[in-house]
C-alpha cells in the first residue's frame, strides 16, 4: 500500500554545516531523498543552513530555507509551511536532535505534523544508554560492562567495579564529542570531568572498553511490514578503540566464517525489531572477541549514517532513497532495484569485489595535536576504492589518498605501532620490512592476522620488485598490478620515471578491465554503468557505444582542509548541466561522502583514485569529447597539464591559461600591466639573502619553503628575530634549488574573493565577497558578507573592470577565481585560481547566478548570442548574505584556534537576512556561537586593536556586559572609563587569567595578538575557552563582527525566507 | 565462486553439512594459503578436489547468466584429453543423482524431547542441519534411504516425514517421487529444495530447468503463511512450474527476485514444502520458524 494518506507536503531537516562526524554524506542522503520524494509528486521543504551543499540548490527541493537549525527558526519555517510530515533520520544526529526538540516541545503536535522515519521513542531507547541496556539484555545481547554516571562522585564510585580501560561516552553529543579512553584513575578524574559538561543532560555512560576486539557493523533496511535486510557487512580493520570513522574499514566484512556473521544478522534484526523502528536504515555496531568470539553490541544509530552511505556506494544500494520511500509509506517489495531494473529493493546485495575505505587525516594543519586516534573522530574526509581483492582494494585506496605516502624508514619507532594513529599503516608496512613477523604484528598492533599478511604480501611483492632487474618480467608486472600497485609506486621501486611503466604496459598490453559494481555480483544484468577498475579481469565488461557526444568531468578526491563539499557542488551542478546539453556525462571520483559518487548523478560512474594513472585508463575506456577540470578543485587542474601533453582534450581556458595564472613570475607582469598591486616578494635560500631581501619588502612578511602544498610552514614573519628563528627551524627545508618564499605581508587590508565566468565573447561577473576579518586570516577561515559593506563603490566598480580585463588576457574559459586585498583604492593581487573555488556555492545562492551552469556554457563553447537573458548582475540583491565558519578545535587536543595563514576550518554556514547585522547574527547562530546575554567578558588585545574596539566595547558595556583583562588592556580600558578587573597573564604566576576563564566567571573572550612569541604565551587562554566551551574570537573584525550579532540577537527580531 | 576470497576463516568441522565435499572442483579468484592458515586449501586438496584459483570468477558468472548452465571441465593442461569424450561419459552415467549420494540403510537418531515426534527423513543428500533442526522438535529421527520401501517406512511408525535436500534434476527422481505419492495422505510431509521438488512431482506438478539457477544466502522470498518477507539460502538450478499444480494446492512461498515458485502448502493434502533452505547453515536463519509451522498446523493440529 503505498504512500501513508493525507502527505502531500514533507519537510526534510539537513544537517548544517560539515563538522568532523557529521559531513557530506549527509548531503548525499539528504538529495537522494529529495529526489526520491519528489519523483512521487510530493512537495519537500527542506531546512539546512550549509550553503556548500547540492542539498541547498533551489533546484533540489519545492522550497528551500537557509536558516539556522535551531529550535526557534525551525518552528518558525513550520508555521510558514505547514508540511503534514518531517522526516527525522536524513540529516544525521543534528536533525535527529533537533526532531526531538520539535517533538518534545510540542511544536509538531500542535502544528498537526507528523514525524516520520524514527519517533521520539526509538531515539531514546537507543540514545539514552540505560533503556538501551536493558533493551539488549531482554533479547539476550551482551554489551561491555557499564554504568551510566550523573556526576563526577558517582563516576568514581562506578569505575571501581568496572574496572580500566574504560571508554566515556557522554549522552546525546555527535561524532562522540567529549568522550575518550581512560588508563588510569588520574586520567579518569580528568576526562569525566570534561564528558559530563560535554553531554547536554550531564550524563556519561562509562564503559569497560573492548580494546583489541574486532569490531563489524551492519547497515540494516527495514519495512513497515518488518521485512529486515541488511544491506552490508563492514569490518574494521582497525579493531575496538578507534571510532568507526577513523577506523580503516572493508566490505563485505571478511573474517567472520558464515556461522558467526548469520549470529550476528539475527542478533542484529532483534535488536531492531525491539527498539522498535518502524521504517528506514540503521546501523549496528558489534565487537568480536578475537580468540573466543564472544560478541558484544557497541551501538545502535537508527538513522541513515555515514557507515550507511559507504554502504551505499559500496553495494549499490540506495539507502537514503529507499528510507525516503519506506518512510512515506511504501514496502521493499514495491520499490525496484534501480540498478538491475528487473528486481526489487528487498534483497541482500551480493558483492564480487572488495571495497575498502580509509579515513583522510589532516593533522598537519593542526600544530601541536599528536595524531592519536581514539573514540573520538578525528578525520576530515575519506576515500573508498573497488578491486576485486583486500591488496588491490586497499592499494587503491591509498593511491586515492592523495597524500604522499609516508616514509617510516628512518623514523621507525615500534612504539609507533601499539597504538592507534594516522600514520600506522606506513608503519606496519616498514615493520614488515625489517622482518617482523605476523605474529609478532598481531601482538603489537592488535590487527587481525588476516589482514597483517595480507599487508605482508605487498611487502614481499615489494622486495621482489626491488629485486628485480630489466627486462622486467611482465609476469612480475602483471602481479604487481593485481597487488595494487601503482605505476607511481612501481616507478619508486624500480627507479624509472612513472611514464616509463606505463609505457611498459602499452607495449605489454597490460590494461586494466573496468566492472561493474551491480549489487548481485552478476547474477542480473546492470542497467546502471557504475564502474570500477581491476588488473584481475580478463576482459572487461564493453559498454554500449553511447549515442552522445561523451564529456567526462574530474571530481575532487577525499574532502580535506581546502578542498571540501564545495567542489562536489560544483561537479554535481556541472554533471546537471551538460546533460541539459545533450552530453553523456562520466565521472571519476573516489569520495564515497559525495553526491557526485551517486550512480543516479553522471551517466556513466568510475570509483577510481583522482590520479593521473587511474584518470588515463578511464579516459581510454569512455574516449570523451572534452574532459572536464575545472570543478573539482585543484585535484583536477594539477592533471590538466599531463593530460593535454597526452593530447586528451580539455574543456574550456587551456592549458597555456592555467600555467599561466600559476606561473608567479609571468603572472606578476601581467597583474602590473592590467593596474594589479601585487606583494613585494623575493625567494631566499638562507637567513643571510632573507635579511637582504627584507630591506627592499619590509616587515611584516609572509614566509614558506617552496614545494609544499596546503601552506605547511607558512607564518607571518614581524621582525628580524623572528626571521632568524624562521630559518633556524626549518634551515633543512631550503637550498638554492628550493628556496624560501617570501612575501610582502598585506596587513590590515580588506580582503575579498572574486568569481566569476568567462565565455569567448561574454563574461559574468559572479559577485565580490567581502571578508569581515583583515587579511592575515586564510579566506576559507574568514567570515564573509557579499554585497559588500566596507567596499567603496568605485574601488568595487574597478575590481570587476580589473578582473574582467584579467580573464581576457588570461583567455579564460570558464572559472576565474581571484583573491585580492584593497587599501583605499589599491587592489593588490594574492591569488588567482582558473577553477571553480570554495566561494563559487556560496556566491550562486547568495546571488542566485548560477555560475556552474554559465561556466560550463563557456567551456562547451557557447557565445553570447545563445544565452540571451542569462548573463544577469550579481547586484541586483535584495538581502544580505554572511558566511560563517566552522572550526574542529574542539577535535583535535591540544591545537591552538588562532587564526592564520593556514586555513583550520572544515564548515561554513550562511546567514541571510534584510540586512548586514540580522544575515551576520544568523550566520553565527548557524555556526553554532552561544550568545552570552549577560556576564563578564576576558580581553586582551594587542595594541592597535584597542583604539579600533573602544565603541563596541562601550557598547557591551551599556548592554550590560562587565569585563575583566591583562595589565596593558585594563589599563586602557580604565583611561576610557570602562571598569574592568585586571587579571595577571600565565606568565605573571596564579590566579591568572585561565584560572578566571575555567573557573567558569567568563561568558565571552577576546584575545588578539599577532606576534609569534605572543601567540605561544597567549595559547592557553584559546585552547582553555575550547575545552570549557566559551566563545573567543580572535580577530579584531570579527570581535566588531561578534558584538555587532550580541547587540542585534538581543533584539530577537528576524524572519526566514526560503531561497 | 564469485566472492572473490575464499578460505579466509578456515574449514572447521562443526560446519560441516555432508560426510563428504561432493564438488567436483573448486573454481575462485583468490585462496587463502598463508603460513597461518591454509585449512580450505588442504581439505579440498584432501579431499581430492581440484583447484583452480586466479579464475576470473566474474567473467564466468556472466557467461553462465548468458548462455546458462552447461558442462564443464578441470583437467591440468598437460594431459592429452578429449574435453568432449569426458563429458559425454559423465552424461551417461545413472541420472538420479540422489542415489549416489543417499544413504543405504536407515539410521536412526535420537531427539532433544523425551516423549514426542518421531520423524522420517528421506534422504536425497540431506544436510546436517536439517536433521539438527528435526532433533531438536522430537524424540527420534530415522534416516531412510531414498529408494526404501513404503512399507519399510510405516512400520517404522513415524509422525511426520521430511524430504530432504539433494542433488540434480527432479524428474529422474523417479523412484523417490513414487514413493512420495503413496506417503501423501499417510502422513504429513515436510520438503525442503529437492524434497519440495520431489513433493510437488507427486502431487502431480512438473519441474523445469531454471537458466542459471538461484544459488546465494541473499534471496528474497515471501511467505505467505508466516506472512513475512525474508532472505533465504538457495542452491537449485530447478524450479516448480506453478501451472502444473493441482488447485488445492497454495503456492505459498515466491522468490521475489523471478516470481518461480518458492513453495506450496496444502492442509487438505497435509503437505508443506519450500525450494530453499529453512534449515541454513550457510545462511539467514529467518525461515527456521517454517519447521515449527510444520508441526504445529500440519501434524499436531492434524491429530
Amino acid at each position: 500500500m503505498p504512500l501513508i494518506k493525507g502527505l502531500n507536503k514533507i519537510m526534510i531537516i539537513g544537517s548544517g554545516p560539515i563538522v568532523i562526524g557529521q559531513a557530506c554524506e549527509f548531503d548525499y542522503s539528504g538529495v537522494q531523498a529529495c529526489k526520491a520524494l519528489m519523483q512521487l509528486g510530493l512537495e519537500v521543504v527542506l531546512v539546512n543552513s550549509n550553503p556548500a551543499t547540492i542539498m541547498t540548490d533551489p533546484e533540489t527541493a519545492t522550497k528551500v530555507y537557509i536558516e539556522p537549525l535551531k529550535l526557534d527558526y525551525v518552528k518558525k519555517i513550520l508555521e510558514k509551511e505547514r508540511p503534514s510530515a518531517l522526516i527525522s533520520t536524513l540529516g544525521g544526529q543534528t536533525a535527529l536532535n533537533l526532531s526531538v526538540e520539535l517533538e518534545k516541545t510540542g511544536v509538531l503536535s500542535k502544528l498537526g505534523i507528523k514525524l516520520l522515519g524514527a519517533d521520539l521513542k526509538v531515539i531514546q531507547s537507543v540514545e539514552d544508554r540505560e533503556q538501551f541496556v536493558q533493551l539488549l539484555s531482554k533479547l539476550g545481547a551482551r554489551c561491555a560492562p557499564n554504568a551510566m554516571v550523573r556526576n563526577f562522585k558517582q563516576g568514581l564510585k562506578e569505575i571501581e567495579k568496572i574496572g580500566f580501560p574504560v571508554i566515556l561516552r557522554p549522552n546525546y553529543t555527535l561524532g562522540g564529542a567529549g568522550g575518550g579512553v581512560a588508563y588510569s584513575r588520574e586520567d579518569f578524574k580528568i576526562k569525566l570531568a570534561f564528558a559530563l559538561t560535554e553531554s547536554p543532560s550531564s550524563e556519561v555512560l562509562i564503559e569497560k572498553n573492548l580494546l583489541g576486539w574486532k569490531e563489524f557493523e551492519l547497515e540494516i533496511m527495514r519495512d513497515k511490514k518488518g521485512a529486515c535486510v541488511v544491506v552490508c557487512s563492514i569490518e574494521n580493520v582497525d579493531p575496538c578503540g578507534v571510532h568507526t570513522g577513523d577506523s580503516i574499514t572493508v566490505a563485505p566484512q571478511i573474517t567472520l566464517s558464515d556461522q558467526a556473521y548469520q549470529e550476528m544478522r539475527e542478533e542484529a534484526l532483534k535488536i531492531i525489531e525491539e527498539v522498535g523502528l518502524e521504517t528506514g536504515g540503521a546501523n549496528i555496531q558489534f565487537a568480536v572477541h578475537p580468540q573466543t568470539g564472544e560478541r558484544m553490541v557497541i551501538e545502535v544509530n537508527p538513522r541513515v549514517s555515514r557507515s550507511s552511505a559507504l554502504a551505499s556506494k559500496a553495494t549499490g544500494f540506495p539507502i537514503a532513497k529507499i528510507s525516503a520511500l519506506l518512510a512515506v509509506g511504501f514496502t521493499l517489495d514495491e520499490i525496484q532495484n534501480d540498478i538491475t531494473g528487473k528486481t526489487l529493493s528487498c534483497y541482500e546485495p551480493a558483492l564480487d569485489y572488495i571495497v575498502t575505505k580509509i579515513p583522510r587525516f589532516d593533522f598537519e594543519k593542526y600544530p601541536g595535536s599528536e595524531g592519536v586516534l581514539s573514540t573520538q573522530m578525528q578525520s576530515v574526509g575519506e576515500v573508498m576504492a573497488i578491486g576485486r581483492t583486500f591488496k588491490e582494494s586497499f592499494q587503491k585506496a591509498l593511491v586515492s589518498l592523495e597524500k604522499s605516502e609516508v616514509k617510516a624508514g628512518h623514523s621507525f619507532d615500534e612504539k609507533k605501532l601499539t597504538y592507534p594513529n594516522s600514520d600506522r599503516i606506513y608503519y606496519i608496512f616498514e615493520a614488515f620490512r625489517r622482518g617482523y613477523t605476523v605474529e609478532a604484528l598481531s601482538h603489537l598492533t592488535g590487527i587481525d592476522s588476516w589482514f597483517l599478511e595480507q599487508f605482508e604480501d605487498i611487502i614481499k611483492m615489494e622486495k621482489k620488485l626491488l629485486q628485480s632487474a630489466k627486462p622486467w618480467s611482465a609476469n612480475l608486472i602483471h602481479q604487481a598490478k593485481r597487488f595494487g600497485f601503482s605505476d607511481k609506486k612501481l616507478s619508486d621501486l624500480l627507479n624509472v620515471k612513472e611514464k616509463d611503466i606505463y609505457k611498459f604496459r602499452k607495449k605489454t598490453g597490460l590494461f586494466p578491465s573496468f566492472y561493474k559494481v551491480d549489487t548481485c555480483a552478476g547474477e542480473f544484468e546492470s542497467q546502471t554503468p557504475y564502474y570500477y577498475s581491476t588488473y584481475w579481469g580478463q576482459r572487461g565488461e564493453g559498454q554500449k557505444k553511447p549515442k552522445k557526444k561523451t564529456a567526462l568531468l574530474i571530481g575532487s578526491g577525499p574532502n580535506r582542509i581546502g578542498q571540501g563539499i564545495e567542489f562536489d557542488y560544483s561537479c554535481v551542478r556541472g554533471v546537471g548541466e551538460l546533460k541539459k546539453q545533450g552530453y553523456e556525462v562520466a565521472l571519476i571520483n573516489s569520495n564515497p561522502e559525495t553526491v557526485s559518487t551517486d550512480y543516479d548523478t553522471a551517466d556513466q560512474l568510475f570509483f577510481e583514485p583522482v590520479s593521473l594513472e587511474h584518470t588515463r585508463e578511464v579516459l581510454n575506456f569512455v574516449s570523451p569529447y572534452r574532459v572536464i577540470v575545472q570543478l573539482g578543485g585543484q585535484t583536477p587542474i594539477e592533471l590538466a597539464g599531463a593530460l593535454h601533453s597526452e593530447s586528451y582534450k580539455i574543456a574550456g581556458s587551456s592549458v597555456k591559461s592555467i600555467d599561466l595564472a600559476e606561473d608567479r613570475g609571468r603572472f606578476v607582469r601581467v597583474c602590473s600591466r592590467l593596474g594589479f598591486k601585487t606583494p613585494r616578494s623575493a625567494l631566499a635560500e638562507n637567513l643571510e639573502k632573507a635579511l637582504q631581501a627584507v630591506q627592499t619588502i619590509g616587515f611584516p612578511l609572509i614566509v614558506r619553503p617552496s614545494y609544499v602544498l596546503g601552506g605547511r610552514r607558512m607564518e607571518v614573519i614581524q621582525n628580524k628575530e623572528e626571521l632568524k628563528h624562521y630559518f633556524t627551524k626549518y634551515s633543512q627545508f631550503f637550498s638554492k634549488a628550493r628556496p624560501c618564499l617570501i612575501d610582502q605581508y598585506l596587513e590590515s587590508f580588506l580582503e575579498v574573493d572574486v568569481d566569476m565566468v568567462r565565455g569567448q565573447d561574454w563574461a559574468v561577473m559572479g559577485g565580490i565577497l567581502e571578508h569581515i576579518e583583515a587579511t592575515g586570516v586564510h579566506s576559507g577561515d574568514s567570515m564573509a558578507v557579499l554585497p559588500p559593506q566596507r567596499l567603496k563603490k568605485e574601488v568595487g566598480g574597478k575590481i570587476e573592470r580589473l578582473s574582467l580585463a584579467l580573464a581576457e588576457e588570461l583567455k579564460i574559459l570558464g572559472f576565474l577565481n581571484l583573491q585580492l586585498a584593497i587599501r583605499e583604492d589599491e587592489i593588490y593581487m594574492l591569488e588567482a585560481n582558473p577553477r571553480s573555488s570554495r566561494s563559487v556555492p556560496f556566491i550562486s545562492k547568495a546571488t542566485g547566478l548560477p555560475l556552474v551552469d554559465l561556466a560550463i556554457k563557456a567551456m562547451m563553447g557557447q557565445r553570447k548570442k545563445e544565452l540571451a537573458g542569462q548573463l544577469k548582475s550579481w547586484r541586483s540583491l535584495n538581502n544580505v548574505s554572511v558566511k560563517g565558519v566552522v572550526f574542529p578545535f574542539k577535535k583535535i587536543k591540544k591545537t591552538d584556534s588562532i587564526l592564520g595563514p593556514e586555513m583550520k576550518s572544515i564548515g561554513e554556514v550562511m546567514g541571510r537576512g534584510e540586512d548586514y547585522p540580522t544575515a551576520l547574527t544568523k550566520a553565527l547562530v548557524s555556526s553554532d556561537f552561544h550568545f552570552p546575554e549577560k556576564g563578564e567578558i576576558f580581553l586582551s588585545l594587542r595594541d592597535k586593536d584597542k583604539m579600533f574596539l573602544l565603541s563596541h566595547i562601550q557598547d557591551l558595556m551599556k548592554a550590560g556586559y562587565t569585563f575583566s583583562a591583562t595589565e596593558g588592556t585594563a589599563n586602557f580600558l580604565k583611561k576610557h572609563d570602562i571598569p574592568c578587573v585586571y587579571v595577571k597573564k600565565v606568565l605573571q604566576g596564579r590566579p591568572h587569567c585561565v584560572d578566571r576563564i575555567t573557573s567558569g566567571r567568563v561568558v565571552l573572550v577576546f584575545n588578539t595578538t599577532s606576534k609569534n612569541s605572543s601567540i605561544q604565551s597567549s595559547f592557553s587562554i584559546r585552547r582553555s575557552c575550547i575545552d570549557y566551551n566559551i566563545p573567543c574570537l580572535t580577530e579584531a573584525h570579527a570581535i566588531q563582527a561578534f558584538i555587532v550579532a550580541l547587540i542585534e540577537k538581543k533584539k530577537n527580531e528576524w524572519t526566514v525566507t526560503a531561497l | 565462486m564469485t566472492a572473490p576470497l575464499q578460505g579466509n576463516y578456515g574449514a572447521d568441522l562443526k560446519f560441516w553439512q555432508s560426510e563428504k565435499i561432493w564438488i567436483k572442483a573448486f573454481i575462485c579468484l583468490e585462496l587463502q594459503n598463508s603460513q597461518r592458515d591454509q585449512q580450505w586449501l588442504k581439505t579440498l586438496t584432501e579431499h581430492k578436489v581440484p583447484i583452480l584459483s586466479g579464475v576470473d570468477t566474474r567473467k564466468l558468472a556472466l557467461r553462465l547468466r548468458r548462455k546458462g548452465v552447461i558442462w564443464g571441465l578441470v583437467a591440468p593442461l598437460s594431459q592429452q584429453i578429449s574435453v568432449r569424450q569426458i563429458i559425454t561419459k559423465e552424461q551417461e552415467k545413472p541420472k538420479d543423482w540422489t542415489k549416489f549420494v543417499s544413504v543405504s540403510e536407515p539410521k536412526e537418531f535420537k531427539g532433544k524431547k523425551r516423549a514426542g515426534l518421531r520423524i522420517v527423513l528421506i534422504d536425497f543428500g540431506f544436510k546436517k542441519n536439517i536433521l539438527e533442526e528435526l532433533l531438536k522438535r522430537s524424540s527420534s529421527v530415522c534416516l531412510f534411504p531414498s529408494n526404501s520401501s513404503f512399507k519399510l517406512i510405516q512400520d517404522w511408525k513415524p509422525s511426520a516425514v521430511v524430504l530432504s535436500n539433494g542433488p540434480g534434476d527432479p524428474k529422474e527422481v523417479r523412484e523417490g517421487t513414487k514413493l512420495v505419492k503413496k506417503l501423501l495422505g499417510f502422513r504429513p510431509i515436510f520438503g525442503i529444495c529437492m524434497g519440495h521438488q520431489i513433493l510437488s512431482q507427486a502431487l502431480g506438478g512438473e519441474t523445469y530447468k531454471l537458466k542459471f539457477g538461484h544459488r546465494g544466502s541473499n534471496h528474497p522470498i515471501q511467505d505467505k503463511l508466516l506472512n513475512r518477507i525474508y532472505i533465504s539460502a538457495q542452491n537449485h538450478g530447478y524450479a516448480v512450474d506453478p501451472k502444473t499444480l493441482p488447485k488445492e494446492i497454495l503456492v505459498s512461498h515466491v522468490n521475489l527476485n523471478d516470481h518461480t515458485v518458492a513453495g506450496i502448502f496444502s492442509k487438505k493434502r497435509k503437505c508443506l514444502s519450500v525450494q530453499f533452505h529453512p534449515e541454513n547453515k550457510p545462511g539467514p536463519t529467518e525461515a527456521t520458524a517454517l519447521f515449527d509451522y510444520f508441526i504445529k498446523n500440519l501434524v499436531k493440529r492434524g491429530r
